[in-house]
C-alpha cells in the first residue's frame, strides 16, 4: 500500500523522539517493583494520570560533514494523558505539540497548523503511559532494550539504557541506536540516525506536578489558541 | 452403420482427450471471472483500449485485495485484536500479505532516496501557491522551523539536496492525497484496517470459498474471544467475499436443482421405457455434444469463459430433444437404419434451424458470444450425429404405455388435438404473434444493471459501506481514465484534472484522488517549480539561511535531471502499475458521493474521463444484450425462410409462429412478473427459439413418416426433461438464474401447446390413420 510510506513519515520521526522522550520520567521512586530483566536503577517509576512534568533542553543536532551542530533550547511539559509540548526558544520560538490526535505546530499569530494527524498518535502517548507505570514491555515490541551500565556505587545512581530497533518495523530505517542516560531523572538522551547523523538531548530542571495543567499548557494541548 | 457409429466413437474419444488434455494442461483455462473475458473484443482500434478493458485490468488488480476493518472502544484492545487476527489471516492458504496501515511503518527509506536527488523540482500545491503568490516568507519561515522541529527527519543528506524542508511537505501532502489510513476515531469508537492481499491464483483456481471459509473463523474466533465491554467489531469486504457469497447462493440453487431433475429424467426415461438402455442412449448423445462444444471451443480459443460454458452446457436442453426423437420410435421391426430414417429430416431441419441460430451470435464482435456460438453449433451437431450413428447401435426398448407418463401424455395429448383452427386464422394469428413479439422486444423495459444479476448479500454491502464510510477504502471503485499519445501530455492533463478535482475535495464530494502524475510531476510542471523556487525563494531568502546552516547552499540547477515516469520509477515502484497501462494512465478516485459533479468538473479536459466500472460492465452487458437480441431477429428470419421454403408461405409462417409465440408469451410473462430483459434472458429466449423450432419442426416432418404419435409423445418427453432441466431454474433465489429459468419454465409449455395449434395437419393425419 503506497500511503503507508506517506503516513509513516510523520509517525517514524514522532516514535523517535518521543521514544527518547519516554525516558524523561522520573528514573526512581519507593515502592517500584523491579522488572525482572532490568537492573531496578532502569525501571521507570510509575506516575500517576493526574501528573505532569516539567523541565528545559538543549537539543544538539549533529549533522554528518557539518562543522557545528544546530542547537536549540526550550521548554517542555509531559502529560501522560494529555501529550507533550515542545517549546523552542533559541534560536527561533516555535511550539510543537504532540498529542493522540497528531502533531501541531502553533504559529506566531496564535494559529495552529496540523503537520501530522491521526487517531494512530494514540499509540506514543500509550507508550509514555505504559512506562510511566513502570512497564517496559511496550518499547520491547519496537526495540531491544539493553541496561548497558547500571548502578556502581552507593552514591552513584546513574544507569544507562540503550535501545536498538528490531528489524520488523520501519524504525531500523531511520534509526541505529537510542542511549539513554540518567539518574533520578533522565539527562541525556543520543539519537543515533541510520544516517551517521545524531541528536543529543540534554534534559534539565525536570518537575513533577499535580494536575490541573495551568491554562496556557492546557490550552496548548488541547489545540485553543486563546 | 456400425462401421459409421464407430469411426463416430474414436471421434468422440479424440475430441474428449483433447479437451480434457487442453483443460487440464493449462493450454485452455475455464475462467470463472466474470472480468476475464468480457471485453475482448475484436477491434480494429489497437491503439486505444475499450473503456471495459481497463476496467477489468483495474478490478483483476483490485480483485486481489481484501479490506477487514476491525472497530473497538479502547485503542489498545483495537490494536492486540487487530494484529491477532491479522496474524491468523497471514497463515490461511492463499494470503499474500497482510498489511496494517494503523500499526505498519513504512518503508521511508525507498521513497527518500526515490525524491531526494529531484528535491528541488517538486512542489506540494500550498508551497506552490505561497510562492506563486509571493509568499516565500512563509516557506522559508518552515524551512527554519524544520531545523530545529524535534520531530524532524532532515539529514545532513537532506539539507544538502533539499535545504528549504520541501520534500517533507510534498511527501505529507502526497499522503493526504492518498486517503485516509491508519487509525480513524470516529463516535467514541477507533478503527482500523488489515490489508489483505491475495494469491493471483486464489480466484482463479477456485479455493477461493475455503479462504473465505477460514477467514470468517479467524473473524468469529477473534470476536468470541473479545469481551463485550470492548465492542469489537468487524467488518469485511473485497470482491472474494462478494464473489464467494454469489457463488455459495448459485451453487446451492444449482445443486438443489440439478439433482432434483437428474432424478427426474433418470426417472421419466426408467419409467416410459422399463429399461436403462434408452437412458444410456441419452447421456451419450448429451454427452457428445458438450464434449464437441469443449472440444471446439478450446481449439479456437484460449479458453472458455464460464457464461459461456453455462450456456453451451444448456443445449442439453436441445441434444435430448435428439435423442428422444429416436428412442420414442417403435420397433415395428425396422432395422435401424430404416428407423433413422424416419426422423432424419426433421432432425435435420432442426439443427439446421438452431444452428443458423446460433451461428448469428458468431458474427458478434464479442468473444463471449462467439464462444456461446462455437460451443452450441459443435455440440448440436455432435449430438446429431450421434443420434443417426450410434443409437441406432444400442438395442431397441419400446416404449410402455402403460405406465403413468404415457398415460398422462396421452390425456394432455387429446385435449391439445381438439386445438382446431382455421388455416387462415392460424397464418394471421402467426403474422399477429411475430408483431407482437417484435413490439415486445422493443418496448420490454430492459435492465442491464449487473447489480441486479446476482444475488445480493444485505450484510456485505452494509459492512462495504461501513468500511468506505469510515476508511474512504473499498466500495465501488471509480477512476478517471487520461489518454494521450505521450507520457509528458498524460502527466499534464492528470494535473489538470488534480487542479479540477480539488474544490470537490474540499467540500467532500470526493475523498481523495491519487494518480500517476501525484508522484511523478509533469516536466513542465517541474519546470515551473524549478523556477518558483530559485525566483521566490533562494533569491531572496538562501542568504537568510546560509548563516543558519553550516554548508554552501548551492542555486538549483536548471539543467539538473527531471524526475520521470520511466522503467526505473516503475522499478522501483512497483504499485505505480497500477496508475499506467500502455497510452492510458488512470486516476483513482476514493468516497465519491456524487460521480455526475465529477464528470462536469472534468468535463472540459478532453483527454480525461470518468470511468464508472459499474456503469461501463453494464454497458457492457447491453452492448450483449443488443446483439444477442439482433442474432435472435436475423434466426428467426433464417428460419422464416427456410420453414416457407419447405412447407409453404401459410404453413411456413405457422412452423415460425410456434416459437415466436412461445418467446412472446414467455416475454410477456416474464416481464408480469417484474423480470426485465437483459444479456440473460435474451440467451434464455434463444433456447426457446431453437427447442421451440424443434418441437413445431418435429410435428411437421413427423406427417411424411407416419409417425406423428411418437413424435407428439417424443416432443412431450423433451418438454418434461427441459423443464426439469431448466424450469427448475426459476425457483433459484439468484435473480439472473431464475430470470433465465422463469423464461423457459414459460416458453417451452407454450411452445408444446403451440405446437399442436400452429400445426393441426399432424392431428387430422393422426384421425385420418385411425
Amino acid at each position: 500500500m503506497t500511503h503507508r510510506w506517506f503516513a509513516s513519515l510523520a509517525v517514524s520521526a514522532l516514535t523517535l523522539f518521543l521514544v527518547a522522550m519516554l525516558s524523561v520520567i522520573p528514573a526512581r521512586a519507593d515502592g517500584t517493583a523491579p522488572k525482572a530483566d532490568l537492573p531496578s536503577a532502569a525501571t521507570p517509576t510509575p506516575i500517576s494520570d493526574q501528573q505532569y512534568l516539567t523541565g528545559s533542553f538543549t537539543l544538539e543536532r549533529h549533522l554528518d560533514g557539518f562543522d557545528a551542530p544546530l542547537t536549540s533550547t526550550g521548554e517542555f511539559a509531559l502529560s501522560p494523558r494529555k501529550g507533550l509540548i515542545w517549546q523552542n526558544l533559541k534560536p527561533f520560538p516555535d511550539t510543537t505539540v504532540m498529542n493522540d490526535q497528531g502533531i501541531t505546530r502553533k504559529h506566531d499569530d496564535g494559529t495552529f497548523e496540523t503537520i501530522a494527524s491521526g487517531a494512530r498518535f494514540h499509540q506514543f502517548i500509550a507508550l509514555i503511559s505504559a512506562v510511566l507505570a513502570g512497564n517496559w514491555d511496550p518499547l520491547s515490541d519496537q526495540f531491544t532494550v539493553t541496561p548497558t551500565k547500571t548502578k556502581t556505587a552507593q552514591d552513584d545512581p546513574g544507569w544507562q539504557v540503550t535501545l536498538a530497533p528490531k528489524d520488523n518495523n520501519g524504525l531500523s530505517e531511520q534509526v541505529s541506536q537510542i542511549v539513554i542516560k540518567g539518574d533520578e531523572f533522565v539527562s541525556h538522551v543520543t539519537l543515533h540516525k541510520s544516517s551517521s547523523d545524531r541528536d543529543e538531548i540534554t534534559l534539565r530542571n525536570q518537575k513533577r506536578h499535580d494536575l490541573p495543567l495551568p491554562d496556557d499548557l492546557a490550552n496548548l494541548l488541547s489545540g485553543n489558541s486563546d | 452403420m456400425a462401421v459409421r457409429g464407430g469411426i463416430w466413437g474414436i471421434l468422440l474419444l479424440i475430441m474428449a482427450t483433447f479437451a480434457i488434455w487442453q483443460v487440464t494442461s493449462g493450454k485452455a483455462r475455464i475462467d470463472g471471472d466474470v472480468l476475464s473475458l468480457i471485453g475482448l473484443e475484436k477491434t480494429d482500434d489497437t491503439a486505444r483500449k475499450p473503456d471495459i478493458e481497463t476496467v477489468r485490468d483495474l478490478l483483476a488488480n483490485d480483485a486481489n485485495q481484501a479490506i477487514i476493518m476491525v472497530s473497538a472502544n479502547q485503542q489498545d484492545m483495537l490494536e492486540t485484536a487487530t494484529r491477532a487476527l491479522a496474524s491468523d489471516i497471514t497463515n490461511i492458504p492463499g494470503t499474500k500479505s497482510v498489511s496494517l496501515p494503523g500499526y505498519d511503518a513504512g518503508n521511508l527509506a525507498r521513497l527518500s532516496d526515490f525524491y531526494l536527488p529531484h528535491a528541488q523540482s517538486l512542489l506540494s500545491d500550498r508551497d506552490r501557491a505561497l510562492l506563486r503568490d509571493g509568499n516565500g516568507e512563509a516557506v522559508y519561515q518552515n524551512a527554519v522551523k524544520t531545523l530545529y522541529a524535534p520531530a524532524s527527519m532532515l539529514s545532513a543528506a537532506s539539507l544538502r539536496a533539499d535545504p528549504f524542508s520541501l520534500l517533507p511537505v510534498f511527501l505529507a501532502e502526497l499522503g493526504n492525497k492518498l486517503g485516509s489510513s491508519g487509525i480513524v476515531q470516529r463516535d467514541n469508537h477507533f478503527h482500523t484496517p488489515i490489508i489483505i492481499s491475495l494469491s493471483p491464483d486464489l480466484r482463479r483456481q477456485g479455493p477461493d470459498i475455503a479462504w473465505v471459509g477460514k477467514v470468517n473463523d479467524a473473524i468469529a474466533n477473534a470476536q468470541s474471544t473479545a469481551d463485550q465491554s470492548d465492542g469489537l467489531t468487524i467488518a469485511k469486504t473485497g470482491q472474494v467475499f462478494f464473489a464467494v457469497a454469489e457463488a455459495t447462493a448459485a451453487k446451492s440453487d444449482v445443486q438443489r436443482i440439478a439433482i432434483i431433475a437428474t432424478l427426474g429424467i433418470f426417472a421419466m426415461v426408467l419409467s416410459v421405457f422399463f429399461s436403462p438402455l434408452p437412458l444410456i442412449g441419452t447421456l451419450i448423445t448429451v454427452g457428445s455434444g458438450l464434449i464437441a462444444g469443449i472440444a471446439a471451443v478450446t481449439l479456437i480459443f484460449d479458453g472458455i469463459h464460464a457464461i459461456a460454458l453455462v450456456f453451451g452446457a444448456s443445449l442439453i436442453g436441445i441434444s435430448v430433444d435428439y435423442a428422444l426423437h429416436y428412442l420414442v420410435l417403435p420397433a415395428d421391426g425396422k432395422s435401424p437404419t430404416a428407423r433413422v430414417a424416419t426422423i432424419r429430416s426433421g432432425l435435420s431441419l432442426g439443427l439446421l434451424t438452431s444452428v443458423c441460430g446460433f451461428a448469428v451470435l458468431a458474427i458478434s464482435p464479442a468473444i463471449l458470444l462467439a464462444q456461446i456460438a462455437v460451443y452450441s453449433i459443435a455440440g448440436l451437431i455432435a449430438a446429431y450425429v450421434t443420434v443417426l450413428f450410434i443409437l441406432p447401435l444400442l438395442p431397441v426398448r419400446s416404449v410402455k404405455h402403460r405406465s403413468l407418463i404415457p398415460r398422462a401424455y396421452q390425456k394432455f395429448d387429446d385435449t391439445l388435438r381438439r386445438l382446431q383452427l382455421p388455416r387462415l386464422v392460424r397464418g394471421v394469428g402467426a403474422l399477429a404473434i411475430l408483431g407482437g413479439f417484435a413490439v415486445c422486444v422493443l418496448f420490454i423495459p430492459t435492465d442491464d444493471d449487473i447489480r441486479h444479476l446476482g444475488h445480493g448479500n444485505d450484510t456485505l454491502t452494509t459492512q462495504a459501506r461501513l468500511i468506505g464510510d469510515t476508511m474512504g477504502m473499498g466500495g465501488n471503485p471509480v477512476f478517471i481514465r487520461i489518454d494521450g499519445a505521450d507520457s509528458q501530455t498524460r502527466l499534464q492533463t492528470g494535473e489538470a484534472v488534480q487542479n479540477a478535482l480539488r474544490p470537490l475535495i474540499k467540500d467532500g464530494t470526493v475523498g481523495s484522488g491519487f494518480g500517476l502524475s501525484d508522484m511523478i510531476p509533469s516536466i513542465k510542471r517541474q519546470d515551473e517549480n524549478r523556477t518558483l523556487i530559485k525566483d521566490q525563494l533562494f533569491e531572496t531568502y538562501a542568504p537568510k539561511l546560509a548563516p543558519l546552516l553550516p554548508i554552501n547552499i548551492q542555486t538549483p540547477n536548471p539543467d539538473a535531471p527531471y524526475l520521470h515516469a520511466d522503467a526505473d520509477a516503475f522499478a522501483q515502484f512497483p504499485e505505480l502499475a497500477n496508475l499506467h497501462d500502455g497510452m492510458t494512465d488512470i486516476v483513482r478516485l476514493n468516497a465519491v458521493t456524487d460521480a455526475n459533479a465529477v464528470a462536469t468538473a472534468i468535463a472540459d479536459i478532453d483527454a480525461a474521463r470518468l470511468i464508472n466500472p459499474r456503469a461501463t460492465i453494464t454497458d457492457q452487458f447491453a452492448h450483449y444484450r443488443n446483439w444477442a437480441t439482433a442474432g435472435l431477429a436475423i434466426a428467426l428470419l433464417i428460419a422464416g425462410i427456410l420453414a416457407m421454403a419447405r412447407y409453404g408461405v401459410i404453413r411456413g409462417l405457422c412452423v415460425l409462429g410456434t416459437p415466436a409465440g412461445a418467446m412472446l408469451v414467455a416475454l410477456g410473462g416474464a416481464a408480469a412478473i417484474g423480470i426485465t430483459i437483459n444479456f440473460f434472458t435474451i440467451m434464455a429466449l434463444f433456447l426457446v427459439f431453437a427447442i421451440g423450432a424443434d418441437y413445431v419442426i418435429f410435428f411437421s416432418e413427423s406427417q411424411k413418416h407416419g409417425q406423428q404419435d411418437a413424435t407428439r409423445f417424443a416432443v412431450f418427453l423433451s418438454l418434461i426433461s427441459s423443464i426439469l432441466a431448466f424450469g427448475l431454474l426459476a425457483s433459484s433465489s439468484v435473480p439472473v438464474v431464475s430470470a433465465i429459468g422463469t423464461i423457459m419454465a414459460i416458453g417451452l409449455p407454450t411452445a408444446w401447446v403451440l405446437s399442436y395449434a400452429m400445426c393441426p395437419t399432424s392431428v387430422k393425419a393422426d384421425q385420418s390413420d385411425a
